[in-house]
């Protein structure tokens, strides 16, 4: 998958036209506060309907402007042309567009355009807390499939209420035994969604796991293999439990864990246990990179993760998402940054962003083009 | 404050007008659900302009509220209490069907399969909005369900989170009855509200209504 032009108006401090990229290697090079990553996340909008960083669609739009507006010429990967457009306005309006049809749900447009986002925050992805993993791991799987999205919403939406219940008798707003059946019923539910949840992150943890050993032995190179491991919290995920029982026996086991806890979380009036703990274990052999692992290691073995996606994606839909790597070189050495360099290169689109021209001096790709990112505007460079 | 800072452009784009009285019909208009300062301001002026279209809104919106009721039966919408369809001797009475909203009444309606009777929550089970299952008419709802001597309940609550967890209290709550209990299949959009759904949609959705036990 190939963004071949970009017309942008509007957004944040990039001069509004058009821009065209490289089928290949693009790099951005410029000084903090250009608009560097700007760009990356008005190329990335459309994949999800939302800013790789979170930002609200208000922040989005440039200061001095009501509105903005972004068409992409995107090029699938077998040669079919697909042009996607998105509007936002500072009332809340949203417009996505494919080919001119009228895009109404997020969900629908999961898939459409794959990417790949490395974020300068990503290289901390095995040293973080749990948190950063699952949410790692969601916007994966979100990706790759709609249908994980609307469980995962229904899930938080159905824990945030169980959790104002549990808060609301613990602070003696609500009587236990007027709660209990209640209680019940956002225990059924949240089972209900955790299923499908807890399925699909095992299977896109074993799923990726060998692409991003395979990638960590090329860049690193390695006596022992890199694990990437899902390591749920609730019994009832056990991988000889979940190989063997039907969707309705795993919720009922989930349900019968949540009844265990249930007298404990009123005592604390919070939820103790699902989805929301779960971890992913990554591992150098017998080390815990987590807790052991260098500088290095775990910032390799972080880049392993995120670049392993494109693995993923093509295993399942026979294309090589777009990359956008931003500030990915930091402190990395000399040889690991070339051999990335080569790796991303390689059947890939990519858009690599950069404060320091050292990083990729004396990187000649093919096809590739250079710019210079200054003040929110691209000069090309020789 | 930088010209073109965030919140700088709104201002200007909005203001007030000179006239008080028209403020205050433009405010008024602003509260309802769906309007914005934009579209409050259009229909405003359009009333302003169009005095036969004010008169007609005024009267129609005070014989609304004079006229309209809800039936203490089932809590639909109406002009006579008990409703129409409560009191209709060709309508089964021992099929019953849950909604959340008055509104979700009409697709049913419409789409005229449906031969039983209808019993309407008002609210879904939500803690975050304060809404408690002693809110919502969970005694009259057994209550009516012992009178009519009701044989087969439809759970037809929407598809939110809310919804789901409704129906499945319901579900606990009705445990041990001799009903047969059962919800719509899906069809309907995950986080679709009923009373947006096709015809089609519902009446499929219907057909595969699948039984669940109550428990
Ligand atoms: N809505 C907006 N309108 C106008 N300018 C904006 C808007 N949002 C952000 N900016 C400007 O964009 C610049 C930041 O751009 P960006 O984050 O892309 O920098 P960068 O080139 O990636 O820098 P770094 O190397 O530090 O990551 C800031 O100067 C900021 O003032
Ligand atoms: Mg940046
Ligand atoms: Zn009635």
């Amino acid at each position: 998958m190939r963004i071949l032009t970009a017309r942008l108006t509007g957004f944040r401090n990039l001069a509004d036209g058009d821009y065209e990229f490289s089928p290949g290697v693009n790099l951005l090079i410029g000084s903090n506060g250009q608009g560097k990553t700007n760009l990356l996340e008005a190329l990335n909008f459309a994949a999800f309907g939302r800013s790789h960083r979170g930002a609200r669609s208000e922040e989005l739009i440039r200061f001095t402007d009501q509105h903005l507006h972004v068409s992409l010429a995107v090029d699938q990967a077998s040669g079919v042309r697909q042009d996607h457009e998105f509007g936002l306005d500072r009332e809340g309006g949203r417009r996505f567009r494919i080919d001119g049809q009228l895009v109404t749900r997020r969900a629908d447009l999961v898939g459409r355009l794959a990417t790949v986002f490395f974020r300068p925050e990503s290289v901390e992805l095995v040293r973080d807390g749990p948190e950063a993993r699952r949410r790692f791991a969601d916007q994966s799987l979100a990706s790759l499939d709609s249908g994980y999205l609307a469980a995962l919403m229904a899930y938080q939406r159905a824990l945030r209420q169980k959790g104002r219940l549990l808060a609301d008798v613990r602070r003696g707003a609500r009587r236990e035994a007027d709660a209990a059946r209640e209680l019940a019923a956002w225990n059924a539910d949240l089972a209900v969604h955790a299923v499908p949840i807890g399925r699909r992150r095992g299977e896109w943890s074993s799923l990726l796991a060998p692409y991003a050993d395979a990638i960590y032995q090329d860049l690193a190179g390695s006596p022992a293999p890199l694990e990437f491991q899902w390591r749920p919290r609730l019994q009832a995920f056990a991988p000889a439990r979940l190989a063997s029982a039907t969707d309705e026996e795993l919720a009922a086991d989930i349900l019968a864990e949540f009844d265990y806890i249930r007298p404990m979380e009123l005592r604390r009036g919070r939820p103790l246990a699902g989805l929301q703990f779960d971890d992913f274990l990554v591992r150098l052999g017998e080390r815990d990179l987590r807790v052991f692992g260098s500088q290095g290691e775990t910032r390799t073995a972080a880049i392993s993760l995120v670049l392993a996606q494109s693995d993923v994606v093509f295993r399942q839909r026979r294309v090589r998402p777009v990359l956008f790597l931003d500030d990915i070189f930091s402190e990395l050495d000399r040889e690991r940054a070339r051999r990335l360099q080569e790796r991303s290169a390689r059947n890939h689109q990519v858009f690599i962003a950069t404060a320091r021209a050292d990083d990729v001096a004396g990187w000649e790709p093919d096809p590739a083009r250079r710019w210079l990112v200054e003040d929110g505007r691209l000069t090309a460079l020789p | 404050m930088h010209p073109g800072a965030p919140g700088g452009g709104r201002q200007a784009s909005g203001g007030e007008f000179q006239s008080p009285a028209l403020e205050r019909l433009v405010r008024s208009l602003q509260q309802l659900p769906g309007l914005g300062r934009k579209s409050a301001t259009r229909i405003a002026l359009h009333l302003l302009a169009n005095h036969e279209d004010a008169a007609q809104l005024t009267t129609a919106v005070d014989d609304a509220r004079r006229q309209v009721t809800r039936c203490g039966r089932c809590g639909a919408i109406t002009e006579s209490d008990p409703c129409a369809i409560c009191t209709n001797p060709g309508r089964d009475a021992s099929l019953l069907c849950v909604v959340a909203s008055p509104v979700d009444i009409l697709p049913f309606e419409k789409a005229a399969f449906f031969r039983g009777r209808y019993f309407v929550l008002g609210r879904l089970l939500s803690p975050l909005d304060g809404v408690r299952a002693e809110d919502l008419p969970f005694d009259r709802l057994r209550a009516r369900i012992d009178e009519d001597e009701v044989r087969e309940v439809i759970l037809a609550l929407d598809t939110s989170v809310e919804g789901e967890t409704t129906a499945l209290y319901v579900q606990r709550l009705l445990a041990g009855r001799a009903i047969h209990l059962s919800r719509l299949a899906t069809g309907i959009p995950v986080g679709g509200a009923l009373a947006y759904t096709d015809e089609a949609t519902l009446q499929r959705a219907f057909q595969h209504r699948t039984g669940v036990e109550g428990g």
